[in-house]
């Protein structure tokens, strides 16, 4: 079927709230059947949001072909790229890229783009004729939307009439053969710019200064510093403080943001969409989960999902709205991101009980609009006088803080008549509107308080003078005395019980000031939390739209009631109600849900336990089991053991990254860890420093293991990267790929099911660079003989090899000696390297590295040196089966260091010290099979020494045990000094059988980034490594030091002076080379041409070639190492997003690449996409702001027709 | 249809599969299938054809369990009949 829409671009004011905030510069895509209607609406609304005014939806069926005629009536060139779909590249692309045909559209100007909906879900679009991040830019201003593929044969009506419709955010979704269900979409975007009223930035009342920049939904936020205005003027929320009623409809009614209606029990489906430029956001909705990959029912079941600009994920929650359980009421939608969520990314689901007719109103006396009932469901009970159905049953008053629960609260009020009415039949404290809990099922109970006290984070004594965390009640005296060290509360059960916590506040009711704070009266407290089943209206421990505040005051207990209906991972908990100031002391904690009949016991005494972050679980059905929990944290407001805060914000109560990081309380920075020859070689190894104060989780040779992932505070993104240990990514799929690495952020959780193949230390560490040196990492200790204070699982056998005693910290360290195998193992390959220093061209405008390390073959090193191969990162293959020796030189000279006195000023870090840069070097292997004790390629916990130093040689032994594909090679000798220099580069575990060869010339090759994998079982292969990296110090051709990422921004008359965070320092690259687009600006001001090879020239990143349908396979991977994450998009192709998992999701872009990231993208229907279309196709960032720009983009040529210099597939 | 003295490999499989469970009706099985529930703990009751009616105590969800099932035996890809001397399934709560 064929659709047809006109769209126009349009410049657009944009009022985000009832405040009347707006961005001037707004501009939308809109159907022209709305584009008067819309401008009149805004002419005559300047100040009050207007409905039409949202980012443009529209649908089509799987299979159709859309038509769009795009007219633009902005002042310069913009266009439409769709991804996720198939089309021309060189008639409808939306970009002028490469030697394509230019299809961005000049003001007032038209194009018709065709695009064939090939499947099911969403094809985010938005214009690449403006790529600028500044104000003046498309994109940061609104300039995207999306278009919903359906099902065959559905079609969608409004909500609320009932109509048919063309466009719009919300739609119900009907089909002849399935369900109906509500879509909404749920668009995040960021650093949009916005005014006040007064049109001048807006400001925060608390702190008196400028607030963060935006960060909403559909063009919509509702921010705290806005509402908390009407708290300090007195207009509403007498007796409030303001985080805590942040989102109570009670005292400010519904806010400006998505509301998403619908009835109990109705089928849903959330669009979540990244519109935004900058940040990895958290999507978290209370009450629901779903599974990650809705195509794969044996994904991961989740409840938060992290999001990267122009990325996209389907969210269908499970048992419709309101889950299991059947829980009416307002389930918040949000951010979890609490920088983000305070400053208004936020909106609710609301769950009716009674059928909306247009006829009730809420209880401040604003109309609940009409929702019309699926049609294939019955309607819900009509609202009668006894039984007037949500929110109108509860008794709160309007601009007061909603009232408290029945029941739950000790001591508390009982039923009124209204709320008795719509109870369940055995209501009780803790499960009153709805009941989670089947009958019969064992009830679990827990006594949990949230007390205050000091925390000492590391050795050296930095501290948190005012450490909030949650403990059972039975650990409290002992916990306050200093007798049991705190760490985040971990509560274990079984699946199948009713898990009952009856939870005190013991917080005093002030949190001073200090230079991170001011003083907030955090005078109620509660505990949110997550996966389990539960009545929101009493157990949310939140205070959310029309429900009731189910927090409690000091000295007060509330029952909350949670059923575990299966195994679940952990479940996060925190407090809800004075998140933002109240977290990051560490007001978080899990519980875990094991599989049923499972028990536990204290790893070291065998005796029983319901709690704590490692301990050991039995079972009498499936493998015993070590089990630990690693918690994240960043904004951890420290001071040091003098009392000086450790990186404080410009001033308190400033969100702009305050403080350090932790791990469960704890961290181990490594500046601390130099010892007497100060290498920072050996800044991860016991001998001399004694073990990490971090977590280390202890275990036996060959014990299961798995680990908890979870991040309890507070804003950023965190890569956890386990060296020697895989796990399988979906862990309930055994067609899973396997991965060692996991991008987290806030409230996400995960579990790693793994176990120790031998003894040793493996390293554990969240790796991007910063978290590193302040800390993030400890160790899992397999031992190989028995120790005294370790039980052995019941169902593993006494460990009795004789390895000899457990090292110690005073003994020397050993050197990590490789046996010879006698016989030599077979197929061997053999690799020797070289480590050394060289200078890289970056691209042709100048932008270089003069003192660049590389690894290389020891056959290129020369041709490296004289300047006849510009270097790229080493890329070495193996398959499947092979052992691999690798001999590692060094030749690293110390003159050739830039910073020899050991301060590394930019790209920087937190918390700089000195860390003179190691000679010593090593190579650190991802996924293969390797001996931690030997060839790990680091220098870790009581395994011996690992790096090379100068002039030395060391050889590694790794064995290919799966066709992994990418896996990153690194070094891990000089977290600081080595690999933001090129310190890495990629080992391609292929198919048993494969052989490489140089595409242009098909002789076998050794190395290289480009390659034809021929396999006798498989068909020839394009395959190109493209490794994404950051923190590069870059000079220009004057040897002036390019500050990145403010160099790189266009359309900035005046670069804003203000700090970059530390994580967003520094320069980006493909494989050494990047096109920072502001270098051709400055060449030629033409901004929708800046990627065309018409106007310029071919950028200097990887140039990939071939023929249209022939197989290709990106191995995409992300070595180094900033916090701030990069969205990876690939023009017009799409891929497994699992290349192992058939009934994985197909997706055209990867979000959240971090540190240690790899993927590997099997381009379906081959180069040029399913149609095999020739052209130009752009791989790039998906990040507009500090990613693009920074020249992170390159071509795909697929040619039609045959060329002299690269021989087709199949020839020999 | 193959003479009886001509069974395939699988008929033989099946029919030995079957003479398991009618020899250890009234004894306790463990079984696990492909399809959910994926687990069966309890006592076999009887065998018609290729059915086997079970007392399940326990499966993986505890909502099916205390009730008769009747699985399809050839659907059922590891089992253990409890014997005399055996190893014996344990008694699982919870």
């Amino acid at each position: 079927m064929k659709r047809c829409y006109h769209v126009v671009a349009i410049p657009i004011r944009i009022v985000v709230n009832t405040f009347g905030d707006y961005n001037p510069n707004g501009y939308m895509y809109v159907l022209k059947e709305n584009e008067s209607k819309v401008r009149e609406l805004v002419r005559k609304n300047p100040f009050t949001p207007v409905d039409l005014v949202q980012p443009l939806v529209i649908r089509a069926n799987e299979g159709d072909e859309v038509e769009i005629l795009f007219e633009n009536k902005v002042h310069f060139n913009t266009g439409m790229h769709f991804q996720d779909v198939s089309y021309d590249v060189q008639e409808a692309d939306g970009a002028a890229v490469g030697l394509n045909e230019d299809t961005t559209v000049a003001p007032g100007e038209k194009i018709v783009y065709r695009i064939i909906a090939d499947q099911e879900g969403i094809s985010y679009f938005s214009d690449l004729g403006n790529p600028s991040s500044s104000e003046e830019g498309s994109n940061g201003n609104g300039l995207f939307g999306a278009l919903f593929v359906q099902k065959r044969f559905s079609w969608w009506t409004d909500p609320v009439t009932g109509k048919t419709i063309n466009s719009g955010v919300d739609a119900d979704i009907h089909h002849p053969l399935l369900p109906s269900h509500r879509e909404y979409a749920w668009i995040f975007h960021d650093e949009m710019e916005i005014n006040d009223l007064t049109g001048n930035n807006p400001v925060d009342p608390m702190t008196n200064q400028e607030t963060e920049s935006f960060h909403g939904v559909n063009y919509r936020y509702e921010p705290l510093h806005r509402r908390q205005q009407l708290i300090e003027e007195g207009v509403v929320g007498p007796g409030t403080d303001g985080e805590e009623v942040h989102h109570d409809s009670w005292v400010f009614g519904d806010p400006a943001s998505p509301i998403l209606k619908g009835y109990v029990g109705d089928p849903a489906r959330i669009q979540l969409v990244h519109g935004g430029v900058k940040e990895t956001h958290v999507f978290h909705y209370h009450v629901h989960q779903w599974l990650s990959d809705q195509s794969n029912i044996e994904s991961n079941i989740i409840d938060a999902q992290a999001v990267s600009p122009q990325s996209n994920y389907t969210i269908d929650p499970l048992y419709g709205l309101g889950s299991l359980q059947g829980s009416y009421g307002d389930a918040i939608v949000h951010c979890h991101l609490y920088p983000h969520f305070m400053v208004g990314m936020w909106g609710m689901n609301r769950v009716f009980d009674t059928l909306q007719d247009g006829s009730q109103c809420y209880p401040n006396g604003e109309k609940i609009k009409a929702l019309q009932p699926l049609p294939d469901r019955p309607a819900p009970p009509a609202p009668t006088k006894e039984r007037p159905g949500f929110p109108n049953f509860i008794p709160g008053k309007v601009g007061y803080k909603a009232p408290r629960p029945p029941l739950g609260i000790k001591g508390g009020r009982g039923l009124t008549e209204l709320e008795a009415n719509a109870a369940v039949p055995n209501a009780r404290p803790g499960a009153v509107f709805s009941d989670p809990t089947p009958p019969g099922t064992k009830v679990i109970e827990f006594n949990v308080s949230l007390i205050e006290l000091p925390i000492v984070y590391n050795k050296q004594g930095w501290n948190d003078p005012k450490g909030r965390i949650y403990v059972k009640d039975e650990d409290k005296e002992d916990v306050l005395a200093g007798r049991k060290d705190p760490e985040p509360l971990v509560i274990h059960t079984p699946a199948n019980v009713a898990i009952r916590v009856h939870f005190t506040n013991c917080l005093p009711s002030v949190l001073d000031g200090d230079a991170f704070q001011l003083v907030t009266r955090t005078y109620e407290s509660g505990m949110h939390i997550h996966f389990v089943k539960f009545d929101q209206l009493v157990c949310d421990g939140s205070n959310i739209g029309w429900n009731y505040d189910t927090s409690v005051l000091p000295g007060q207990t509330i029952t909350y009631e949670y059923f575990a209906d299966v195994e679940l991972k952990a479940w996060f908990f925190h407090d809800h109600i004075f998140a933002v100031v109240d977290q990051p002391h560490g007001v978080f904690g899990s519980g875990v849900v094991h599989s049923r009949f499972s028990s536990f016991f204290d790893s070291e005494t065998g005796e029983t336990v319901d709690h704590g972050t490692q301990i050991s679980v039995t079972n009498p059905l499936i493998p015993d089991y070590r089990d630990l929990a690693l918690f994240a944290q960043d904004f951890a407001l420290l001071f040091d053991a003098k009392g000086n805060p450790i990186q404080p914000p410009a001033f308190p109560g400033s969100q702009d990254d305050p403080g350090v990081f932790g791990v469960n309380y704890k961290n181990e920075p490594l500046q601390f860890r130099l010892g007497k020859d100060c290498d920072p070689a050996f800044s991860f190894s016991s001998f001399e420093h004694g073990d990490p104060i971090t977590p280390i989780l202890r275990a036996y040779e060959g014990d299961p293991i798995r680990i908890r992932l979870l991040q309890g505070a507070q804003e950023e993104s965190h890569s956890f990267n386990v060296h020697g240990l895989k796990w399988l990514e979906e862990r309930a799929d055994l067609d899973s790929k396997l991965d060692d690495q996991r991008h987290v952020g806030i409230s996400e959780s995960f579990t790693f099911e793994s176990y120790l193949p031998r003894s040793g230390d493996y390293l554990w560490a969240f790796e991007t660079e910063e978290d590193l040196w302040n800390g993030l990492w400890g160790l899992i200790r397999a031992y190989g003989q028995k120790v005294p204070d370790l039980v052995k699982l019941p169902d593993r056998p006494i460990p009795n090899i004789p390895t000899g005693a457990v090292p110690d910290v005073c003994d020397p360290r050993p050197d990590a000696k490789l046996k010879k195998l006698n016989p030599p193992p077979s197929p061997l390959k053999t690799f020797d390297i070289v480590a050394f220093q060289v200078p890289i061209q970056y691209n042709s405008y100048g932008d270089h590295d003069p003192y660049a390390i590389v690894f290389a073959l020891r056959e290129d090193q020369e041709a490296i040196l004289k300047g006849k191969k510009n270097p790229e990162p080493l890329v070495i293959r193996a398959n499947v089966g092979d052992t691999v020796e690798v001999t590692l030189t060094s030749e690293l000279k110390r003159e050739l260091f830039p910073f020899q006195d050991g301060i590394y000023p930019y790209p920087d870090v937190k918390e700089q010290a000195c860390y003179p840069p190691s000679l010593r070097i090593s190579l650190h292997p991802q996924l293969i099979d390797f001996d931690v004790k030997t060839s790990s390629g680091e220098t870790v916990g009581f395994n011996g020494d690992q790096t090379v130093g100068p002039g030395e040689k060391r050889t590694y032994r790794w064995f290919v045990d799966s066709a992994h594909g990418a896996c990153g090679l690194w070094d891990m000798a000089d977290i600081r000094n080595h690999k933001s220099q090129g310190a890495f580069g990629a080992f391609i575990a292929e198919p048993r059988g494969s052989t490489y060869h140089d595409p242009y010339s098909l002789c076998q090759i050794k190395t290289g980034a480009r390659a034809v994998i021929r396999n006798p079982f498989l068909p020839d292969i394009r395959e190109f490594v493209l490794i994404m990296h950051d923190g590069v110090r870059l000079l220009d051709k004057c040897d002036q030091v390019i500050v990145d990422p403010v160099a790189s921004v266009l359309l900035e008359d005046e670069p804003e002076e203000e700090s970059v965070d530390t994580y967003d320092q520094g320069s980006h690259a493909f494989n050494y080379r990047n096109e920072r687009l502001i270098n051709r600006y400055n060449e030629k001001p033409v901004l929708h041409q800046l990627f065309s090879s018409k106007t310029f020239r071919d950028p200097a990143t990887p140039l990939l070639e071939a023929y249209a349908g022939e197989p290709v396979t990106i191995r995409y991977l992300y070595p180094a190492e900033r916090r701030r994450t990069q969205t990876f998009h690939f023009h017009g192709h799409q891929w497994r997003s699992d290349v192992k998992d058939v009934d994985s999701r197909i997706d055209s872009t990867i979000g959240y690449t971090v540190t240690g990231k790899k993927q590997d993208l099997e381009l379906i229907g081959g180069a040029g996409g399913i149609k095999r279309y020739p052209g130009d196709y752009m791989y790039r960032s998906g990040n507009i702001q500090w990613g693009i720009e920074k020249g992170l983009w390159g071509i795909f040529r697929v040619y039609e027709y045959l060329q002299e210099h690269l021989p087709p597939l199949g020839e020999d | 249809m193959n003479h009886p003295r001509q069974q395939s490999v699988l008929q033989q499989r099946d029919q030995a599969m079957i003479d398991e469970f009618v020899a250890g009706v009234g004894r306790r099985v463990f079984i696990l299938t492909p399809s959910f529930p994926f687990l069966f703990i309890g006592k076999i009751l009887k065998v018609i054809d290729d059915i086997a009616t079970i007392d399940v105590e326990t499966t993986s969800v505890a909502q099916l369990e205390e009730k008769v099932w009747n699985v399809h035996i050839h659907s059922i890809e590891v089992f253990y009949i409890e014997s005399i001397g055996g190893r014996k399934i344990p008694d699982l709560e919870g």
